[in-house]
């Protein structure tokens, strides 16, 4: 146990904020003034769109989006039971739609800034030891604000809208149960409040992963479930895409290989497997993340 | 363990029901909705992104106690007969002209393919009447034939149609200027021919709301190719030949292409006009001075006194 604490620095978040596909906090501490800081990359697109009734293909006006991402990530462990972390998305999504068209609308292909700031403090009050493993409970609380003066007003050209504009008070209870051979379950659940008429949403996660002295690998399966909101084309649907209801399930894997001084590599790779209201994107991802 | 086995399970089986309940197939989609979600309509999707009214048909009809509309879904191929074949083309329209001709095709209410009968009409959301035809088996709105009835949608109901329905609730001497002064294209059509109609005086006659006629409204293209090199030089031939050939396009009452009836027709100017068999949606209109005959370039523009359908040959008598 002990030792991999000290081998694994779990870092976990080098994911967008913008598709919130999976839990913002992880189930690992970090212990007292032990943490680390990520730089990463994350690029998905997406051609198909979760709409009511059905899946389209094609994204109106665009075609198809990318959404490209560099997050700055730090996590420290403020107390063996107590951890802080902040991430800052740098986001640039691109469509593809035709000069013509654009032209036609005013619109652009590109829409890029910063996003918005997320700030997590983590708290691990419980801890059970089994003749196997340990079980560890904790609780979350973290908000998230925007940053940049991204729009989301622009009529379609929001689809390419680099957030929500909302500003969430995220509240997440976390239980882990590592066993001392490495493996590990984690489930987590949540309430995501927002303001600025975006649909508040419950957040949910299963993951299942090794976390070894030279390896740590995860799957998982990721859900939000918005409490009200529109559709997309449906009745009451206003052209506003920030206030309709968003919800969906994705599946992802992470890896991530410790190398030396702290240095460690990590990558990943999720994709919706069901949406309401949201791109159906897949996509990857590349950190490097530093260890102390 | 027991107990975490159990909120496991209760955890991974509340993640799988987010995803359960994005199954939405049991509901109806909106009219906006079948028009993004069907390849067939994506000159439709982008016609209704540009005009500016995805919004309202995505939504129930505020002017409707049932919340319905009615819409004829003109095809890409419909869109494509005015040379429109994706969304980018739709620029070269001005975006008030591409708004009210998709309001044209909207209509309050539902109007079920049950209830649509020969000689019937249909007030549409422009407030411009639409006519039906029937026409052997087939079916026509104006010159539209309906492809498929009853589309239906939870905000009312599609049918689909093989031609852009085109309105335009004036006069045929003031639609044809709607067309000079770029007010439907950006680039000006139909200069040469509003040039002929003031030259010749006939304007009153053809604005006239009493009168009601079919016109063959040749292309500046027709005028170019009969030798005119600018809409000022039809003033080298005198008023009178002037008006003797713009008689020979006009025919009395007007009719869509889906009205033709009988291959000839006696002109205003008293000439005869021979028509080809009614094909796809148009026909060929032979005049006695020209060799070959004239086809359609965008047939059955409505007027509130008449029916214009652009060809591209002067009909000379």
């Amino acid at each position: 146990m002990k030792s991999l604490k000290k081998t694994i620095p779990i870092f976990l978040f080098a994911f967008p904020l913008l598709s919130q596909a999976q839990m913002p906090v992880n189930g690992f501490m970090q212990g007292k003034g032990k943490g680390a800081v990520a730089l990463s990359y994350n690029s998905e697109s997406y051609e198909d769109v979760y709409l009511v009734p059905q899946k389209v293909n094609g994204v109106p006006v665009f075609n198809k989006v990318t959404v490209q991402s560099t997050n700055l990530f730090a996590t420290v462990g403020l107390s063996k039971k107590l951890d802080l972390q902040v991430n800052l998305p740098y986001i640039k999504s691109t469509g593809q739609a035709s000069d013509a068209v654009l032209n036609n609308l005013g619109y652009q292909n590109e829409r890029k800034g910063l996003q918005d700031i997320s700030l997590y403090f983590k708290y691990n009050p419980f801890n059970f030891k089994t003749s196997n493993g340990n079980l560890a409970l904790m609780a979350a609380v973290g908000v998230q604000t925007p940053l940049g003066n991204y729009r989301v007003d622009e009529s379609l050209q929001s689809i390419l809208a680099i957030g929500n504009r909302a500003t969430q008070i995220n509240t997440i209870l976390i239980a882990n149960y590592k066993f001392n051979k490495g493996l590990f379950l984690n489930a987590s659940g949540g309430y995501s409040a927002r303001n600025n008429n975006v649909p508040s949403a419950i957040l949910g996660e299963f993951k299942a992963g090794y976390a070894g002295k030279k390896v740590y690998v995860d799957a998982y399966i990721a859900g939000q479930s918005s409490s009200n909101g529109t559709d997309i084309l449906k009745e009451g649907f206003n052209g506003v895409f920030p206030q309709t209801r968003v919800n969906y399930s994705r599946v992802g894997v992470n890896l991530y290989v410790p190398l030396k001084y702290g240095i460690g590599i990590s990558g990943g790779y999720s994709s919706y497997i069901a949406g309401r209201n949201l791109g159906a994107s897949s996509g990857g991802y590349g950190a490097l993340i530093f260890s102390f | 363990m027991n107990k975490l086995n159990k909120f496991l399970i209760i955890a991974s089986a509340s993640i799988i029901g987010l995803s359960s309940c994005t199954k939405y197939s049991d509901q109806l989609p909106t009219i906006a909705g079948i028009a993004v979600s069907n390849p067939a309509f994506s000159t439709l999707k982008g016609a209704a992104i540009q005009g500016g009214v995805a919004v309202t048909l995505s939504n129930k009809n505020p002017n409707d106690a049932g919340g319905n509309f009615t819409v004829f879904a003109p095809t890409n191929d419909a869109f494509a007969r005015l040379g429109l074949t994706d969304a980018g083309t739709l620029g070269v329209l001005q975006n008030s002209f591409l708004t009210n001709t998709l309001l044209y095709h909207v209509s309050n209410g539902n109007l079920p393919g049950s209830s649509i009968t020969n000689g019937g009409s249909s007030a549409s959301a422009l407030t411009i009447p639409r006519k039906f035809i029937f026409r052997g088996t087939d079916k026509y709105i104006n010159g539209s034939k309906i492809l498929a009835t009853d589309v239906m949608a939870s905000n009312g109901t599609v049918h689909v149609i093989d031609k852009v329905l085109l309105g335009t609730g004036v006069n045929i001497v003031a639609s044809a200027q709607l067309l000079s002064n770029a007010q439907v294209f950006k680039s000006p059509e139909l200069t040469f021919l509003v040039e002929a109609v003031v030259y010749s005086g006939l304007a009153p006659t053809l604005s006239d709301p009493n009168n009601n006629f079919t016109i063959y409204a040749p292309t500046d293209a027709a005028f170019k190719a009969a030798g005119f090199a600018t809409p000022a030089a039809i003033r080298t031939l005198t008023q009178a030949q002037v008006q003797s050939i713009l008689l020979n396009h006009a025919v009395g009452t007007g009719r869509f292409t889906s009205e033709l009836n009988g291959t000839t027709a006696t002109t205003a100017g008293g000439g005869t006009l021979t028509f080809g068999p009614f094909t796809n949606g148009v026909y060929t209109i032979k005049s006695n001075g020209i060799t070959t005959p004239a086809n359609m370039v965008i047939p059955d523009i409505l007027c509130s006194n008449g029916v214009v359908h652009l060809i591209d040959k002067i009909l000379l008598p």
